[in-house]
């Protein structure tokens, strides 16, 4: 008898454990939807607090689109003037950069990707996954709920999916159980957060919500950076495939 | 009704009369006592630094002193030279070399053997320049034999812009990771382009001045130099380590003397930081802090004493016995602990405020025996029935609250708990032996001179119209008075939860320490981080794993260690082979007879673009002093505008109109060529690196010469002091490793202590009171209602504390078991006051006792308070923590529970009489 019920306790555990893995990668879906589009286009001034020190802000226009199933991203800079022209192509894992003061164009390796962008806290993959949603990367538990910012929200836990080029060892997200709206994003190296994203003022574009307002905090280095975007466009007429190639990064003025 | 007296009462009466009239003897007992404890006193030491109150059976505080004494680089003096006031940025640069070099002299010299070991100004570039290319890897090698495959002007600028393109294009965080090294290169470049185009312009170059820049390009600056070169660093190895305190004060306050005066007369500034250096600030603060407080606390407490009795001979007769029973307390310590650190030490100076105490009932209660018309011998007798059972009571449960500090799990509470404990009986017993027989001497000599007894105590009137009035209010209102201190009480406490635990150990340091300030410094211009973690490895293999690991953590800036510069065999042998291969390409080179002046060009254009590109990334990266460094060689500015004419602007415009700086140009590399060649060649050598031949800095430094293990020092990206980085850093050096210590991981354990400890110990010490109470009250109701104050001073003390932000720390813990030691007293007092008083008599209770109280209450506090005007952050709070609570005390002691006690007897009545008397 007790057998029997051992081992029809553990079936049911067994049978509720996808259906709790279901529902956070249900989640999670729901959540990246806000940050993605068909055809992206955003202006977006990122200022990077260094200590008590300001960065002069910059200011970067981002046009982003699904190519043949790979994501593109293209990054250029309109301020500060030393950097106006500069730009930033991704293109899957590839990543080339365009120098503004040479106008000369580089393929940087894929191990770049990690690398900080621009000098900010937030990595060229982080502008990658920022623009994809965390979701392909990861495989996502759901934790339990918790409160933030005064609302009831999910938290959700994040570990790369195997094979995937996913950049850190866990991410936990937490977002709003009403709204399916990132609030948080925590990054996890060697056991200890070393990111917080913070997402807000979110506003809809075209029947989808999109945060205005992201602030990433270095847990490692005495910095934060803040981008607030000023437009947002969806499915945009000024995103086309002919931006995403390097003839298009070298005829940039 | 009035309690009759029983054996300790009578016991208490036969000492004090024998001893006024026996006060020879009674003094000679306590010389005798005096004497024995003298021998505590010498065998007792003084330890008045951080490191000596580490719980001491961490493991990992057992590591951290191991390293201490088997490597001396963790006890490394820095000495930092600073050129930031002079404005041009050269000059500042030459005088800070300059002292550098002085400095190193002076401090090898005859005169410092004592304090200094070794001393270290500058890189060992004889080291480097036979060793260069072994100690470092094979990929590197590689690209150095790319690199450097031709010496001719153009080909070797064509392969440094294809090795820019390759390492830094687009890696913002290469340049970052290697920003001193890149630096360096740069300005290194800076140089060789400078002597190309003076040679270029026809300008004469001597070979020392090339050789020079060779130097630099290839090695770098010699000199440790900030970012902008205005400051610099010259390392000290001391004789001496943390644990060495006499050679520590003396030693680091040499050392700190000359390097001022020898920056003064370079018109600069010098201090200096490292550990050992902050171990001499912290003791000498806080012995400095000490020693005034105990002065003021004695000094103002005697003042009282005069002003409350009025009379100038009270002053010594309790002042003799307070200092005699510091003595003993001294000495005692000296028989158990054997030394005293900073929260023992701390102690000593309570121990004035709570020593006086116990001469201030007696005399109150002896002067107003004598008011009422008691002859002497009869006052003191009824001063020691009246007052004793009550200060005994009262010494039993502070010292009991301080005993039981033993059940703490860290060292230094327990030995706290010891010192503390034994203390208090000290005093106490110092007190009844010593006034009863200063009282008598005075007596005596009076009688001798001829003086009426009578006359004495006619000038003594101790107001009891405070007490008397507070006394009348509370008899008349006693639900009224609970009810508002309730509130109070209740009001604070909501505070309580507010109060956290201080982290940083940085923040209970002297404000103003410059040995503490240069550590931001340290951080700012050289981003050195002042404080990291210590691994211990046990064979080089196991260091080249950890490090490469612990290299990959965001939170680790750099790992030092002797790894660098000791192959395994397999590494050896893989750089043996690019060296070979290095040899064989740059050996056969010869020079070229000319140099093609448009190739050249378009190299140094190239070469312009790739320093832009640079420039661009340390712009975006915030690599202030590299972008500064590389629009000086492009003359770029902020904005993106070509705004100054440079040497390789020069350079360009040479090449493209003169037609003779080919012809100059190839001159110069006919000399340039066989310099570098040998340099390099030089650089090339294929010899072992054996730890007896490296270098201290580089490699004696961190090999033990007593166990031979390795010593590696992970270097944080932040100041691990500030906010929660520590954690985050901790966390991730203990994923690859659980062997890491250092300061930061043993100043935790002292702030776990301060949670659990502080916990534990309150627990026990009530629990002990409370039973202390019940054997003295021999009644459970006045045992709780005694205990009642105490509580409602915790609640409120806790409150105090949220509101007012300041923090718990190791240090001021201590107030938890003073707090249930000393708040208890004032409330026993009184207990014992009104049950033998009785009901209906509250009124003169208080008149009574609350001048006592009121007396031994402020006389405590200022012993606390004396803490206020330290330098030493952590006394200063613990100051403040100490006087709140003792001040609570008093409150709720003199005015909320007089109130209970009448609510309790005269309103509900409740029986507070001893069980044995009842049954009677």
């Amino acid at each position: 008898m007790k057998k029997t019920l051992s081992l029809f306790l553990t079936g049911i555990i067994f049978l509720l454990a996808p259906l709790s893995a279901q529902s956070a990668e249900d989640i999670i879906r729901r959540a990246d939807k806000a940050l993605q589009g068909p055809r992206l286009y955003s202006v977006s001034s990122l200022t990077i607090h260094r200590g008590d020190d300001v960065q002069p802000p910059q200011v970067m226009e981002g046009f982003g689109m699904e190519i043949d199933g790979k994501y593109h991203s293209l990054t250029v800079y309109r301020e500060p003037a030393r950097m106006r022209g500069t730009a930033y192509l991704m293109a899957g894992d590839d990543l080339w950069v365009r120098f503004s003061t040479t106008g000369r164009v580089r393929k940087l390796s894929s191990s770049a990707r990690k690398n900080s962008a621009g000098g900010s806290d937030l990595s060229y993959a982080d502008m990658g996954e920022g623009n994809q949603g965390i979701g392909s990367k990861y495989q996502a538990v759901l934790r339990g709920r918790t409160r933030l910012e005064g609302q009831e929200c999910f938290e959700v836990e994040l570990t790369p999916r195997r094979g995937s080029a996913a950049p850190y060892e866990k991410v936990v997200a937490t977002i709003s159980v009403e709204e399916y709206r990132y609030l948080q994003i925590e990054y996890f190296e060697a056991g200890a957060r070393i990111k917080t994203m913070a997402l807000g003022n979110y506003r809809t574009v075209d029947d989808t919500a999109y945060p205005f307002r992201m602030e990433m905090v270095s847990h490692t280095r005495d910095s934060r950076t803040v981008i607030e975007t000023t437009t947002v466009e969806l499915d945009s007429p000024r995103v086309e495939p002919r931006l995403f190639t390097t003839a298009y990064l070298e005829s940039l003025r | 009704m009035k309690e009759r007296t029983n054996l300790r009462e009578r016991l208490l009466e036969g000492w004090g009369g024998w001893a006024a009239r026996n006060w020879g003897k009674s003094l000679l007992l306590g010389s005798f006592i005096t004497l024995i404890m003298t021998a505590g006193v010498f065998i007792l030491s003084l330890e008045m630094t951080f490191f000596s109150i580490m719980p001491g059976s961490s493991s990992q505080v057992r590591d951290l002193k191991k390293i201490m004494a088997d490597f001396p680089l963790a006890s490394g003096i820095t000495v930092v030279v600073d050129g930031r006031e002079i404005t041009d940025a050269s000059e500042a640069e030459a005088r800070v070399k300059a002292a550098v070099d002085a400095l190193e002299q002076e401090f090898r010299t005859e005169k410092f053997a004592p304090w200094v070991s070794r001393v270290n100004g500058r890189m060992d570039r004889e080291f480097f320049r036979t060793h260069g290319l072994i100690l470092s890897e094979a990929k590197d090698i590689r690209r150095f034999t790319d690199l450097y495959r031709d010496l001719n002007l153009t080909p070797l600028l064509a392969h440094l812009n294809d090795d820019f393109e390759r390492e830094y294009a687009g890696q913002d965080d290469n340049l970052a990771d290697q920003e001193v090294t890149a630096l360096s290169l740069f300005r290194g470049l800076e140089g060789l382009i400078n002597l190309i185009a003076e040679a270029a312009g026809g300008s004469p170059v001597e070979n020392p001045a090339i050789d020079e820049v060779l130097d630099t390009y290839l090695m770098g600056d010699p000199y440790f130099l900030s970012r902008d070169n205005r400051m610099a660093l010259v390392i000290i190895q001391p004789t001496f380590t943390m644990e060495d305190l006499g050679p520590m004060v003396k030693g680091v306050t040499a050392l700190e003397e000359t390097a001022k005066q020898i920056a003064r007369e370079h018109g600069i500034t010098a201090g200096l930081t490292g550990l050992t250096v902050v171990g001499r600030d912290e003791m000498v603060t806080s012995e400095q802090g000490l020693a005034g407080s105990m002065l003021i606390a004695i000094i103002l407490i005697l003042i009282i004493m005069i002003l409350a009795f009025r009379m100038f001979s009270v002053p010594w007769i309790s002042g003799v016995p307070l200092i005699i029973g510091i003595y003993w307390a001294v000495g005692l310590t000296g028989f158990t602990i054997q030394r005293l650190n900073i929260m023992t030490a701390m102690y000593m100076v309570a121990l004035v405020g709570l020593g006086i105490d116990y001469a201030i009932h007696l005399l109150t209660t002896y002067v107003q025996e004598r008011d009422s018309g008691a002859n002497f011998y009869q006052a003191v007798e009824a001063s020691f029935r009246i007052s004793g059972p009550g200060i005994i009571t009262g010494a039993l449960t502070t010292a009991a609250a301080f005993f039981s500090l033993m059940a703490a799990r860290t060292e230094m509470m327990r030995e706290l708990g010891i010192v503390a404990g034994l203390g208090i009986l000290g005093e106490v017993a110092a007190m009844l032996i010593f006034i009863p027989a200063l009282l008598g001497f005075h007596h005596h000599r009076r009688l001798k001179k001829g003086k009426e007894e009578h006359r004495i105590f006619q000038k003594i009137k101790i107001r009891t119209d405070l007490a008397s009035g507070a006394g009348r209010i509370i008899a008349r209102k006693p639900a009224a008075t609970a009810l508002v201190l309730l509130l109070f009480c209740g009001i604070l406490t909501t505070g309580a939860g507010r109060v956290e635990i201080e982290q940083n150990l940085m923040n209970m340091e002297a404000e103003g320490l410059e040995s503490v300030e240069l550590q931001d410094t340290l951080v700012e211009e050289f981003a050195l981080a002042p404080d990291g973690l210590f691994i211990l490895a046990s064979d080089l293999r196991e260091v080249k794993a950890l490090e490469k690991e612990l290299k990959d953590l965001q939170s680790v800036k750099r790992v030092e260690s002797a790894a660098p510069f000791l192959l395994l065999p397999e590494e050896e042998r893989a750089r043996r082979e690019e060296i070979f291969r290095f040899r064989k390409t740059v050996a056969p080179l010869t020079p070229a007879s000319r140099v093609d002046p448009e190739d050249l060009t378009e190299e140094l254009y190239r070469l312009q673009m790739n320093l832009l590109e640079l420039s661009d990334m340390a712009y975006l990266g915030g690599m202030e002093k590299m972008f500064l460094t590389l629009n000086r060689i492009t003359g770029w500015n902020e904005e993106g505008d070509k705004e100054t004419q440079t040497s390789l602007d020069g350079l360009i415009e040479s090449l493209e109109r003169d037609p003779l700086t080919a012809d100059r140009l190839a001159l110069l590399q006919g000399r340039i060529f066989p310099l570098l060649q040998e340099k390099l060649m030089r650089l090339a050598s294929a010899e072992s690196v054996v730890p007896e031949k490296l270098p201290s800095l580089y490699g004696a430094s961190y090999i033990s010469p007593v166990t031979g293990e390795f010593l590696m020092s992970v270097v944080p990206t932040r100041n691990p002091w500030e906010g929660d980085f520590r954690r985050v850093f901790t966390t991730q050096v203990e994923s690859v490793t659980s062997g890491g210590t250092g300061m930061i991981l043993a100043s935790d354990q002292l702030n776990t202590m301060a949670k659990t400890d502080g916990a534990v110990t309150a627990l026990v010490a009530l629990m002990v009171i409370f039973i202390i109470l019940l054997v003295d009250f021999r009644n459970l109701k006045l045992a709780l209602l005694t205990m009642v104050p105490l509580a409602a001073s915790f609640g409120a003390l806790f409150g105090f504390m949220g509101y007012a932000g300041i923090r718990f720390d190791f240090i001021n813990i201590i107030a938890i078991p003073l707090l249930i030691g000393i708040g208890i007293d004032d409330a026993v007092h009184i207990s014992h006051r009104y049950r033998r008083e009785g009901p209906g008599q509250m009124e003169k209770t208080i008149a009574r006792t609350g001048s006592a109280v009121l007396l031994t209450s402020l006389t405590t506090i200022i012993a606390f308070a004396s803490f206020i005007p330290s330098v030493m952050r952590a006394m200063r709070s613990t100051g403040v923590v100490l006087s709140a609570a003792i001040a609570l005390a008093f409150i709720f002691s003199i005015l909320l529970h007089p109130a209970l006690l009448m609510l309790s007897v005269e309103n509900k009545g409740w029986n507070i009489q001893a069980w044995k008397r009842r049954k009677k």
